[in-house]
């Protein structure tokens, strides 16, 4: 019913339009006629060809058909409803605003229609229409093209076409001058089994009236008599283009006076057609006479039928009475659309000269409002190509009217836009002559379209061009423009060359280099630098190293490349200097970064800064502030210690003048102390120097020897201090202290919001509160800053689930008023619960929050986690809630979404099929946003697909969230479709995208698309390594190798994993060969990959014995423990690995032998490390017992010498009470049982069996009661405790 | 899960009192170095940029004007007009994200 009730709407939308020419007309008709007014509508369907249509038609169109509609409302066509209004709103807007349809738009709409499945018959009608006259900027021949293909398509679609169909075809037809046989035309309406009606015949009777045949005419004209049907206004009105078109202007005439003694006077249709005649015979004199007539009669010409008539005339080639027929038209506002779309007409059909004239009468176009009126013109004539200088001359004179601001630069806008360069190349030529700068991006779009489609001529063309214009190419152009289109630079450079292209050698290296940079392809860079000769500008290149650096993370050639910057006389030695310009570069490397990146990457940072360290560079002390302050607002202050070892202190020294350094501070300190002079101001710049240094021991030291002369500055940078180094004691007693020296003293914001996070941290929460008390207490400042640290603090205490921290730390901040309670605020409440799994407390902690303070605190989440655990029961509850609270709409989305978020599709259609729900914009964009953060393809797909028939859900909004997140790979199949090639880095980067993103099969197609199409084809370190590791996984081992091979010939240093993962792999399939030919291939850049020599000594044994060569395995291994020159130091001589693999595999003769030769190895050569390493793996795997047979007492104690620790393991000091038993040692005896029990280690019975034994056969005493069953006996219950407990 | 609390909490951080101008309606004749010229008058143009949209080769209109200070950030919104090329740009101060990140977060306020 809706959806009929929204048909309602449109209804009567359409009737309640504004100024409806068709009611006027109705009116206009007046009563008694009742028969004629009826058919005034189809009357005004003009079949004069080229008839602009009224704005009211396609109302009316969507209204008649909407009332047959409601006489038959079957289901199918219900289910298109929305679909259709969606679509009739979008052409509709068009046409009400411009009286036109743009072909983009109705292409669109076309597109949508098919692709909605079965487009209803209204669908196919609102289309048909369109592709008339309300397509002024298309030629007739096209129109009637695409009224064809929308005919076909839909056809092939199941569309069914009834009489209404055909009639809008044969309409368009006649808009259209469209050629064709009204025989053909009915004998095809008879195949489909359709009866032509009166329309039908009134149109074909215009159809043969275009042509001049008046004989055709007549036929059906006698058909339709037979039939009785009604002879209309239209059927004559037809009649008199006929009789011109055949040249018998008499008859013409005489239309008229036959119309009236049939009993219709001829209306303003009739007198048209006759305009229309004469104008098209370009007789004057007759088109006045007829004006003249209709002016004295009580009809009326609109300005509509004027410009029809001025169509004419310049049609039929006689432009030269247009002026005399615009000299009546009145300019009515309303019909400005009208002559907008004759002059789109008119340029269309290659007439512009009229076109121009028609717009430079138009007086509207000189409001101020629209002082870019005539840029619909220009814009058309670019489409149409009117010729570039005719163009020019329109310009000038478009500017000369005032009719436009800035045409030139308008219509070069047009022209880039529609990529024609020749136009745009006269455009620019007339702009430099009037003065105007020439840019270098006006290039850029053509560039684009170039590069779209690979075209290296037409590249090369532009680049000349630019230089013909004086323009330089900069960086920029290269980078984006001009690279991207070639396989590799140095191709560029060589295209260049070949073509005489002249280019600065200087800018084109520096883009070539800002190129390799943002691509992270630092080697290049690093190379680059190395061996560079021109001047070089590192302040250009610093942005996109910046982003390479983020993109590589090769901490080395991080450190390599800043090095470089900072010591080599090429870069950064002009003032202010190397440490000023590495300085500001790791600045802006950190401020380039989000905090969650930083934090993140705060490992490889620290190694990035201690290398730099090792490297000796420095940077200024103030640049160092400006770091440590971003690292604080980033939450990461941990790393500013590693920052703070840059800092350039020499420099402080040795300007002792203006800055003294800290042991001059404090020898001074302690001269005026001797003196017993105040030293209140030099102790605290001294200990705020201290802090800067982040020296806090010495700090701390200072204070303590001197407090009494401390001073409130002095101990807040102290507490602050204590802050960054987590050393939240010592923050307290310095705060207190501070607090006695003057209590009314404030701290900054951020040191209290430190000092809250280090106590909390360190379970101080009392302190925490009382410091947040103070805060409110002495109304310190909080900013926005402040709130997210404090979301910050509780998050930290919420993922280490310290609840009573989180709980009592948000409910200090809230009820002191320090913070708002807001979803982030206090969603730690709700992650301290949701991070334990405890998802009942997390719902009751949602709701006590919504209780509390009306918010609802991740409810997405919470609602997610019972989803996936299936708590039924608890989901109700929280539905009922949400429902209760917020209104059941909200409930329903809320759990459309949860649903949608697990990929419980089936569900989330459910709900959002309910009845009643309607679209929420700002909750589906939430849920949009939320897929694109977290890179969810499938759910917004889903998202897109189940909302498709959602009442109002604006589905451009969702197509473009879609859009957004759509990966690279569709681009690259969309790209490969149409042939396009991209430069090698493009596909090196998406590929390790996908590895990344592990869509291993889509990368492997972009690498093999990749590899037949561009020569040489390379992917970088990265890639490279993430291939292997994909290819080892898959089981390609062989390609994997080849992966490897190709990396390391390019000088790239694959990964530590990626060369182990594959050395495994090999070995595990028993390849020796291939384990010894990568450990050839990665000989000397084992540290490089950080290879441990033992990988390989491993997994070639391993491989060995997996072939059954046990014996070679063994004898190497025992060959390279004991020969004179040992590679490896026994002592990290860890075959842990390949003892594993041995027992994981049951190689059982393979262990036998194994055990052997570690026994041997211990007993004759005194190596224990691979006994160690076998005993700790058969332990490991459960294997007690062998575990224990290989530990016979004097391996045991070498053992224990070696790893102490062993000797709380029950096996071990099981065997080693049996071997001092079976020795008789009574002494280690009683130091093994006196440490154990001071371990409170509970021995087992068979252990004190053993020892009591060993004692009373020594004579001595048992300290405690002798178990009394037998050996046997304990043994046995030992053995069998373990199986139960295994 | 926590990520995403942080992440739009992240949001907050960023711009928080930078002097930043954003401008609308850039002519498409005008590119950075054209605004940086224009914006110079009222101070030190840290950073100026027009991105461009390199799948058609023109700019998207808009622009951002990175000032060293507050007070050349206010010269510039007091200026009432500011024409380059001919063309009237809308320059405001960048709205802080906090705002923004509050809008789009799971609060909804239309029950």
């Amino acid at each position: 019913m809706a959806a009929l009730l929204r048909s309602a709407r449109w209804l009567l939308r359409a009737t309640a339009a504004p100024y409806l020419p068709l009611s006027l007309r109705l009116l206009a008709g007046g009563p008694g006629r009742p028969h004629a007014a009826l058919c005034l509508r189809a009357a005004r369907a003009r079949p004069v060809a080229g008839g602009l249509l009224s704005q009211a038609r396609l109302h009316s169109i969507a209204a008649e058909k909407k009332n047959d509609l409601q006489e038959e409302p079957t289901s199918s066509h219900r289910r298109n409803a929305s679909q259709f209004d969606w679509a009739l709103m979008r052409l509709d807007n068009s046409v009400r605003r411009t009286g036109r349809i743009p072909k983009t738009l109705l292409q669109k709409v076309f597109d949508n229609t098919c692709h909605s499945g079965s487009p209803g018959g209204n669908q196919a009608l609102l289309l048909l229409r369109s592709c008339g006259s309300l397509l002024p900027e298309l030629k007739l021949s096209e129109r009637t093209e695409f009224a064809h293909k929308i005919w076909d398509e839909l056809q092939k679609l199941g569309t069914v076409y009834d009489v209404s169909h055909y009639n809008a075809l044969l309409k368009v037809y006649l808009q259209n001058e469209h050629k064709f046989s009204p025989t053909d035309f009915l004998a095809k309406m008879e195949k489909g089994n359709v009866q032509p009606n009166r329309v039908t015949y009134q149109r074909l009777i215009a159809a043969y009236c275009n042509m001049g045949d008046i004989e055709g005419a007549s036929t059906i004209l006698g058909f339709m008599k037979t039939k009785d049907l009604p002879v209309t206004e239209a059927v004559f009105s037809a009649l008199v283009t006929g009789h011109a078109r055949s040249g018998d202007m008499e008859n013409a005439e005489n239309i008229l006076t036959v119309m009236k003694e049939a009993g219709i006077e001829p209306g303003p249709d009739t007198y048209l057609a006759l305009l229309n005649a004469y104008a098209e015979k370009g007789d004057i004199d007759h088109v006045k006479q007829t004006l003249e007539k209709v002016e004295k009669s009580d009809l009326y010409l609109m300005d509509r039928d004027l410009l029809q008539i001025i169509l004419s005339f310049s049609k039929a080639g006689y432009p030269q009475y247009v002026p005399e027929i615009l000299e009546k038209i009145t300019y009515e506002r309303r019909y400005i659309p009208d002559t907008m779309n004759l002059i789109l007409l008119l340029v269309t059909e290659k007439l512009e000269d009229t076109a121009l004239q028609i717009l430079l009468a138009c007086p509207i176009s000189r409001e101020s409002s629209l002082n870019d009126f005539g840029s619909f013109f220009l814009r058309h004539c670019v489409t149409v190509n009117t010729p570039p200088e005719q163009l020019r001359d329109y310009c000038k004179k478009l500017k000369e009217a005032q009719l436009h601001t800035s045409p030139l630069q308008f219509t070069l806008q047009c022209a880039l836009v529609a990529q024609k360069f020749d136009l745009a190349k006269v455009l620019m030529k007339a702009l430099k002559e009037e003065g105007f700068p020439i840019r270098t991006h006006y290039f850029w779009p053509l560039l684009v379209g170039h590069q779209k489609e690979k075209n290296v001529q037409g590249i090369v063309e532009v680049l000349k061009g630019m230089h013909e214009m004086g323009v330089t190419p900069d960086q920029e152009t290269y980078v984006n423009y001009v690279f991207p289109s070639f396989d590799s630079i140095e191709s560029v450079r060589a295209v260049l060359q070949e073509n005489g292209c002249p280019h600065d050698d200087n800018v084109f290296s520096q883009a070539e280099l800002r190129s390799k940079a943002v691509n992270g392809n630092l080697d290049y860079i690093l190379s680059f630098m190395e061996s560079n000769t021109l001047p070089f500008s590192f302040a250009s290149l610093r942005g996109s190293l910046i982003l390479g650096f983020r993109r590589s993370m090769n901490i080395n050639l991080w450190s390599k490349i800043t090095e470089l910057l900072y010591k080599d006389g090429r870069y950064c030695q002009e003032p202010p200097g190397p440490t000023e310009a590495v300085g500001y570069f790791l600045y802006n490397l950190i401020d380039s970064m989000s905090d969650s990146e930083v934090q993140a990457k705060e490992e490889h940072l620290r190694q990035y800064f201690h290398q730099l360290k090792e490297m000796n560079v420095k940077i200024p002390e103030n640049i160092y502030r400006g770091i440590r302050n971003l690292l604080d607002s980033y939450h990461v202050p941990e790393l500013i210690k590693d920052v703070n070892i840059l800092v350039e202190r020499e420099k402080t020294d040795s300007r002792k003048t203006s800055k003294p350094s800290s042991s001059d501070l404090e020898s001074k300190l302690e001269k005026l102390k001797a003196e017993n002079q105040p030293i209140g101001d030099i102790l605290k710049q001294l200990i705020l120097m201290l802090c800067s240094e982040e020296n806090m021991q010495k700090a701390l030291e200072l204070k303590a020897k001197y407090e009494s002369d401390m001073v409130v500055g002095g101990y807040a940078a102290l507490i602050n201090l204590c802050c960054r180094h987590d050393n939240a004691e010592d923050a307290l007693n310095l705060k207190r202290e501070f607090d006695r020296l003057d209590s009314s003293a404030v701290l900054d914001t951020g040191k209290y919001v430190r000092l809250v996070k280090v106590l909390g941290k360190h379970g101080k929460l009392q302190d925490a509160i009382n410091i947040l008390k103070e805060m409110k207490e002495k109304d310190v400042l909080i900013k926005d800053a402040t709130v997210l640290s404090f979301f910050h603090i509780l998050n930290g205490a919420a993922l280490r689930g310290e609840t009573e921290t989180v709980k009592q730390l948000h409910e200090a901040i809230v009820t002191l008023g320090l913070a708002k309670p807001s979803t982030t605020l206090s969603s730690p409440l709700v992650t301290l619960y949701l991070e334990k799994d405890d998802l009942p407390a997390a719902l009751e902690s949602t709701i006590d929050c919504y209780e509390k303070y009306k918010i609802l605190p991740r409810i997405h989440d919470v609602l997610c986690k019972l989803i996936e655990k299936g708590e039924t029961e608890l989901i109700q509850k929280a539905m009922d809630f949400v429902s209760q609270e917020q209104g059941e709409m909200t409930m329903l989305y809320d759990l459309f979404f949860a649903f949608l978020q697990t990929g419980n599709y089936k569900e989330a259609k459910k709900i959002i099929e309910t009845p009643g729900i309607r679209a929420r914009p700002t909750r589906l964009q939430w849920f949009c946003d939320r897929c694109i953060a977290n890179n969810q393809v499938e759910t917004l797909e889903k998202l897109v697909e189940l909302t498709q028939k959602l009442f109002e859900c604006d589905r451009d909004q969702l197509y473009y969230s879609l859009l957004k997140l759509y990966n690279a790979f569709n681009i690259f199949l969309t790209a490969k479709k149409q042939n396009i090639v991209f430069d090698n880095e493009a596909y090196a980067r998406l590929i390790n995208l996908l590895l990344m993103k592990d869509n291993s099969t889509q990368a492997m197609q972009v690498k093999d698309f990749a590899e037949t199409h561009i020569k040489g084809f390379t992917l970088n370190d990265a890639a490279n390594s993430l291939l292997i590791i994909t290819q080892v996984r898959r089981d390609y081992l062989k390609d994997a190798l080849t992966t490897l091979k190709t990396a390391l010939d390019l000088d790239q240093i694959p990964s530590r994993l990626a060369v182990t993962r594959l050395i495994q792999a090999c070995a595990l399939k028993g390849d020796t060969e291939s384990v010894q030919d990568i450990q050839k291939l990665v000989n000397g850049l084992e540290d490089s990959i950080g290879l441990s020599r033992m990988v390989f000594i491993n997994n070639i044994a391993l491989a060995q014995i997996k072939n059954n060569n046990i014996d070679v395995a063994i004898e190497s291994i025992e060959n390279m423990l004991t020969s004179e020159n040992q590679t490896v130091d026994p002592q990290y001589f860890g075959l842990a690995y390949l003892f594993r693999k041995v027992i994981e595999g049951q190689l059982e003769p393979a262990l036998e032998k194994i055990s052997i030769m570690v026994e041997r190895l211990a007993n004759q050569f005194a190596v224990y490390k691979p006994v160690t390493d076998l005993f700790l793996q058969l332990v490991d795997s459960g294997k007690v017992d062998d575990a224990r047979a290989l530990l016979q007492a004097p391996v045991m104690k070498s053992l224990l010498e070696l790893i102490p620790e062993l000797i709380d393991k029950e096996e071990a000091y099981s065997c080693l009470m049996k071997s001092y038993v079976f020795d008789s040692d009574v002494a280690s005896a009683k130091a093994l049982y006196e440490s154990l029990t001071a371990k409170n280690v509970k021995l087992n019975d068979l252990f004190l069996k053993r020892y009591a034994v060993l004692l009373k056969n020594a004579g001595e005493s048992v300290p405690f009661t002798e178990p009394p069953e037998s050996f046997e006996f304990y043994a046995k219950q030992l053995k069998e405790s373990k199986e139960t407990h295994l | 899960m926590a990520a995403s609390a942080a992440r739009g909490a992240m949001a907050l951080r960023t711009n928080i009192g930078r002097p930043v101008a954003f401008v609308r309606k850039i002519p498409w004749t005008a590119a950075s170095s054209e605004l940086r010229e224009h914006f110079a008058q009222f101070g030190h143009v840290r950073k100026c940029t027009v991105p461009f949209d390199k799948e058609t080769g023109f700019h998207k209109g808009m622009g951002w004007i990175h000032f060293s200070s507050e007070e050349e950030l206010h010269n510039a919104l007091q200026q009432e007009n500011h024409v380059i090329d001919g063309v009237k740009l809308h320059v405001q101060p960048q709205r802080p994200k906090a705002l923004q990140g509050d809008q789009t977060s799971d609060e909804e306020k239309d029950f």
